[in-house]
């Protein structure tokens, strides 16, 4: 492709690379100000001096996570959640989509459990029974509570479904000849095919069992089972005075405020999220078309 | 064939259902809990036949279960509190111990919540699912009106009168029956009441008397001293560039205090109000007998329109509404004056003197322009211990046990260990604790009294005894003829003590030397029939109208429309109920 | 054949089996919970004691002046959402492929779908920050000299921020499906339309926008089955007393009439209420997807 090479042409240039770099560190302020925030010191945080840069260097509330064996714990507890999570997930949505991407002639309860899963994607009993029944199945306190009871990621699994329909037929007619069985099928053959959609549905499991903050409040009987995000949440979460706290619960409230420490948790926090998906993003634009636009 | 697959289907959906039903009424862990709950009831009937044994040999309230009594309860704890041993839990720390080695009392800590927010939502599932933990403390009466509608409390009534101590007794009809009007529903006692002492709701002006001296400037009285003085700290740039005026409410908190919400509201613009002789959020007689909400009022709407002013002037914290915390702004030392009730100072801003030893904060009432000092009465308390129906009968009078312990060994304790780690602490003092305290400390202060005077076993004052021993240390007043202390009479080494000793000398100093010219009390302090289901919308539409006539978002004339929109929202409707209701009692 | 077909069927059932187990226990029994939608809910009698009140519920949620309120406000927020967040990812994408620095273009994608990532219970303590009296962006005005200003507060300006701010946190990662459609554009195209003197903007124009068409249309439609959710992790976690008028949505009001006001039947009609319509919306959409970009969704 041959580029014109007009002044406006190039003045575009420069101005589309000008406006581009200042919206990738609009993307890049959130960590850059948790950040300062986590290194300045308390009052300055306190008072909300802290802007663009650091004030007041100081590690002290990084030297006091260090100590904090809760957070930690939080912090352990969210990795196994997320990696049971997202590989139970992932393995019961590849199972459940690879039939439904069959066609009705193939497989005849096809629509019927489609249908049955866009109900169950938009319909719920509300909180308060889903709260009754996982805790009549005695899950309370566990880790399962944590990584089943958000329920099937239904709408991944469509994902999934969409993106296996798309694969060529022949490949699968090829391997039905040489006698292979659905479960060899599936996957000897169409999960390797699927990586890049795969890698991109493990992400997408991946980070909402890391962010969700809910269900560890409502199914933890106490901060020491809690995921990380729900510890943090109630940390940052401020405290409303039309509950009715005692003189010395106040007392507390206002001395231990500590944004500065609370910045340290939570860009600790973001760290595996920026470890992990650079790994992971090579995959997306391929497995982002998910099959969803079709040539 | 479709309905041969469909039939399929429906086996397969049949099979899984009675698999579900089996996991669910099969699992480990709730058939262990079936087992426990089913032996602690095989285990409490022996000790029924025990426990009246035991109750002959001394006082019912204080007795001893001869077999250990499991009370489970759920409790709002400090997410940050570092004041618990290690090792140490909610469920196993020095007071559960002192129940259990006591009193037999074994305290089993179901769950736990941050306080606030956080534990407000448990309480809502614990009560919607009508699964109550034996014991619990409610922030709120809708929670515990909730409970008791749907039946899931239990009736305290008779053992309520066999068991409290004689302590709680007194301080009950401290109260001239208005608690144990509160803590019942439908005539009978559901609930142990929260009793709090009444300048938890007297608010005053709370300024630094240091930047008035540095300007010297006289102690403001009215609101045109208060505007004056505000715009001086500011225009004088006393805490630099970002130096605020009056500190205003935060994202949590309310421009004034309800009937439902009567006391603690920190950082509430209430003194403003009660010297314009305005008492929105309060039910009042007219005078002839007429009830009207006083938010609906010509002085209201005056208020209104001055602290539209002084916000618009900049006087108030432009940040009004939207903070976080007012507390950091007191606490970062960037404001000179606000309003709250008496451990506002003291207790709720340690870090202020932590940042700066010689902020010498102080209290004082704001008078109306004819000199006088109105204030607005709370109700008597607003938190609710709640017994849960399925309890035992031991289990129920161990929770009224424990409340007679707390009440009498509260200042015994070693309290290096925050009190809030108690189980079911639901604080109930005599409602005039604080003036008789700072009478009788500042008699100490004087040498008109010993320490040991204060000595008497089950004195309803039961933190006075613990305080008079410490006062000396901690105050040393440079001229103990003037009961006007700067914080260098104060000695923070302690600063606990320091804390409660400023919040109880000079925060409370107002209410406990100068009388009030005018008492203003609410016609009711609970919700109505109707409020259950309309009170929520109408609140909202009210806080919504306050603040952006406040902000100037809305002129004042919007304030009319409000009225009538109230009015038509149910207003009407809920003020002819409680006017029958008043009628009812005169 | 035909014993053949049958026997991979079998498997097929087995493969799906876990998946509608899981659904069964987590979603489908608790739907049993709809129920309290047309009943008085009292807990101490439970789901199957309470006393029935047929469409009572209905009929008070429709007095409300609340709830006519909380779903304009709803539909604002969602659709503004469903709008930009297709606008602004598809500007960005076609403004990142002009860009032929390969590196910088590299960089630029790698860091914009950052924020995507970050929680919102994270996301929003920042951005009540960033838009506080102190913050970024009232230290940038006043290097232009204009006053602060109280964004968190101002009920006038909370939807914008909603949606500003949604569509900032997710257009990188939106972006990608714009970048995946452009790379799978012929390139014999674009030398055509050189060939025929076409310019940068007229050869985005006539060729770019057309070929993107199918994926503009298919993804609007898809949006559409969104248009009751406007996010309520984001607004719960952002929002207060002082926009509740302008910014309180159907997800975080019937939170409240459960969970604060304890009206738990009333939440649950207002749920039932907000699911029916999404049903309706999504069998729509699947229609209208069918019907226009011959694809179906499901």
């Amino acid at each position: 492709m041959v580029r014109d090479r007009t002044f406006w042409s190039r003045a575009f240039d420069v101005a589309n690379i000008v406006i581009l770099g200042l919206i990738t560190l609009s993307c890049l302020y959130p960590l850059w100000y948790t950040f300062c925030l986590s290194i300045s010191n308390k009052s300055a945080a306190n008072a909300g001096l802290v802007t663009f840069y650091p004030i007041g260097f100081s590690l002290v509330s990084y030297k006091e996570i260090v100590s904090d064996i809760k957070f930690f714990n939080s912090f352990w507890i969210s990795i196994q959640r997320t990696i049971l999570g997202t590989g139970i997930s992932l393995l019961v949505g590849i199972m459940m989509a690879y039939p439904l991407s069959k066609s009705k002639e193939e497989f005849r309860a096809r629509d019927i459990i489609m249908w049955v899963l866009i109900f169950c994607m938009l319909f719920n009993g509300g909180l308060i029974p889903w709260y009754i029944t996982v805790r009549n199945y005695g899950l309370l306190d566990t880790i399962w509570a944590l990584v089943l009871a958000g329920g099937l990621p239904i709408f991944n699994t469509i994902l999934i479904m969409n993106f296996f329909r798309s694969l060529p037929k022949d490949i699968e007619e090829a391997a039905v000849i040489d006698g292979a069985g659905p479960w060899r099928i599936l996957f000897g053959i169409v999960v390797p095919c699927s990586i890049p959609v795969i890698a991109t549905i493990t992400l997408f499991v991946g980070v909402y069992h890391w962010n969700e903050f809910f269900h560890g409040l409502v199914l933890m009987s106490d901060a020491t089972k809690y995921p990380l995000q729900t510890y943090i949440q109630q940390l940052v979460v401020s405290i409303p005075t039309n509950t009715s706290l005692t003189p010395d619960q106040y007392k507390r409230l206002s001395e231990l405020s500590n944004q500065s420490l609370n910045a340290a948790k939570v860009f600790i926090a973001m760290i595996p999220m920026l470890i992990v998906y650079p790994f992971l993003q090579r995959y997306f634009v391929a497995g982002i078309m998910l099959g969803a636009i079709k040539e | 064939m479709i309905k041969k697959l469909i039939a399929v289907v429906l086996v397969c959906m049949l099979a899984l259902v009675s698999v579900a039903c089996s996991s669910g009424s099969k699992t480990p862990s709730s058939d262990a809990n079936e087992n426990t709950s089913s032996n602690n009831e095989s285990e409490s009937t022996p000790s029924e036949n025990g426990s009246s044994e035991g109750e002959s040999s001394g006082d019912p309230a204080f007795m001893k279960f001869p077999k250990p009594v499991d009370v489970h309860i759920g409790m709002s704890v400090s997410p940050v509190d570092k004041t618990l041993p290690p090792g140490d839990s909610a469920q196993d720390n020095q007071y559960t111990r002192y129940l259990r080695e006591n009193f037999n009392i074994n305290v089993i800590v179901d769950w736990t919540a941050a306080e606030g927010e956080n534990y407000n939502q448990k309480v809502s599932l614990a009560i919607a699912s009508g699964d109550l933990p034996d014991g619990l403390v409610v922030n709120d009466r809708t929670y515990m009106v909730r409970a008791a509608k749907s039946g899931l409390l239990y009736d305290i009534t008779d053992l309520f009168e066999k068991y409290a101590s004689k302590q709680v007794k007194e301080i009950m009809a401290s109260t001239q029956g208005r608690a144990m009007e509160n803590a019942s529903y439908n005539g009978r006692m559901v609930s142990l009441p929260n009793i709090t002492v009444d300048t938890d709701g007297i608010y005053v002006m709370m300024i630094r008397k240091d930047w008035l001296d540095k300007l010297n400037l006289p102690v403001p009285k009215t609101l045109s001293d208060i505007e004056k003085t505000a715009k001086a700290f500011i225009e004088n740039k006393m805490a630099g560039e970002n130096t605020i005026g009056i500190v205003g409410p935060d994202k949590n908190g309310r421009p004034y205090s309800t009937f439902l919400l009567s006391s603690n509201n920190r950082f509430g613009f209430d003194p403003v109000f009660q010297a314009m002789d305005a008492y929105p959020g309060y039910w009042l007689d007219d005078g002839t007998g007429k009830v009207v909400y006083g938010t609906l009022t010509e002085n209201t709407k005056k208020t209104l329109e001055l602290l539209a002013r002084w916000y618009k002037e900049g006087i108030i914290d432009p940040e009004l509404g939207t903070r976080d915390s007012s507390a950091e702004v007191v606490n970062a030392n960037q404001a000179g004056i606000f309003f709250g009730p008496w451990w506002s100072i003291g207790y709720g801003n340690g870090d202020s003197f932590k940042n700066d030893p010689n902020a010498n904060w102080q209290a004082y009432p704001v008078y109306s322009d004819d000199g006088k000092w109105n204030v607005r009465m709370k109700t008597v308390g607003t938190t609710y211990t709640l017994i849960s129906k399925k309890a035992s009968e031991d289990v129920a009078k161990a929770i009224i046990i424990m409340n007679n312990v707390l009440v009498r060994d509260e200042s015994v304790f070693d309290t290096s260990v925050a009190i809030s780690w108690y189980p079911l602490r639901n604080v109930m003092a005599p409602a005039d604790e604080c003036e008789y305290e700072y009478k009788e400390l500042w008699k100490i202060l004087r040498g008109e009294a010993d320490p040991e005077d204060y000595n008497i076993p089950g004195n309803p004052y039961k933190l006075m005894y613990s305080d008079a021993k410490a006062i000396k240390n901690v105050v040393k007043p440079a001229d103990p003829n003037s009961e006007m202390l700067n914080v260098q009479d104060f000695d923070q080494t302690d600063f606990g003590k320091f804390q409660r000793f400023y919040s109880l000398l000079i925060g409370n100093r107002p209410y406990a030397t100068i009388t009030p010219d005018k008492k203003v009390y609410s016609v009711t302090y609970n919700q109505t029939e109707t409020m259950e289901r309309k009170w929520a919308n109408l609140q909202k539409l009210e806080d919504e109208a306050i603040l952006k006539i406040i902000l100037g978002q809305e002129p004042i004339s919007s304030f009319d429309e409000f009225v009538e929109k109230w009015k038509a929202q149910g207003g009407d409707e809920i003020t002819a109920e409680v006017q029958a209701e008043y009628d009812k009692k005169k | 054949m035909k014993g053949k077909r049958g026997n991979v069927e079998k498997h097929y059932y087995l493969m799906v089996l876990p998946g509608l187990v899981w659904l069964f226990l987590f979603s489908i029994v608790p739907m049993v919970g709809i129920v309290m939608a047309f009943q008085d809910y009292n807990p101490g009698l439970g789901i199957f004691g309470s006393e029935w009140i047929g469409l009572e519920n209905f009929r008070y949620l429709m007095q409300l002046d609340d709830s006519k309120q909380v779903i304009i406000n709803t539909l604002i927020i969602s659709s503004g959402k469903i709008v930009l967040n297709l606008l602004v990812p598809l500007i960005f994408a076609l403004l990142l492929n002009e860009v032929t620095q390969l590196q910088y273009k590299k960089l630029v994608q790698t860091i914009v779908y950052l924020p995507h990532f970050i929680s919102w219970v994270i996301m929003a303590s920042i951005v009540i920050n960033i838009f506080g009296y102190r913050g970024a962006i009232n230290t940038i005005r006043s290097w232009f000299g204009l006053e602060p200003r109280l964004f968190m507060a101002d009920p006038s300006i909370f939807r914008q921020l909603v949606i500003g701010t949604d569509v900032w946190k997710s257009f990188g990662f939106n972006a990608v499906i714009f970048l995946a459609a452009l790379t799978s554009i012929n390139p014999n195209l674009y030398e055509a339309a050189t060939i025929d003197g076409a310019n940068r903007w007229q050869k985005t124009r006539y060729v770019t926008l057309p070929e993107l068409k199918p994926t503009i249309v298919l993804l609007g439609v898809l949006g559409l089955g969104n248009i009751l959710n406007a996010g309520f992790d984001q607004v719960y976690n952002l929002y207060n007393p002082l926009v509740y008028s302008t910014g309180d949505i159907l997800d975080t009001w019937i939170y409240r009439l459960g969970l604060t006001n304890l009206q738990f039947s009333l939440a649950t009609a207002a749920g039932l209420f907000k699911s029916v319509v999404s049903f309706v919306l999504i069998t729509i959409s699947y229609v209208l997807a069918y019907k226009f970009a011959d694809y179906k969704i499901f």
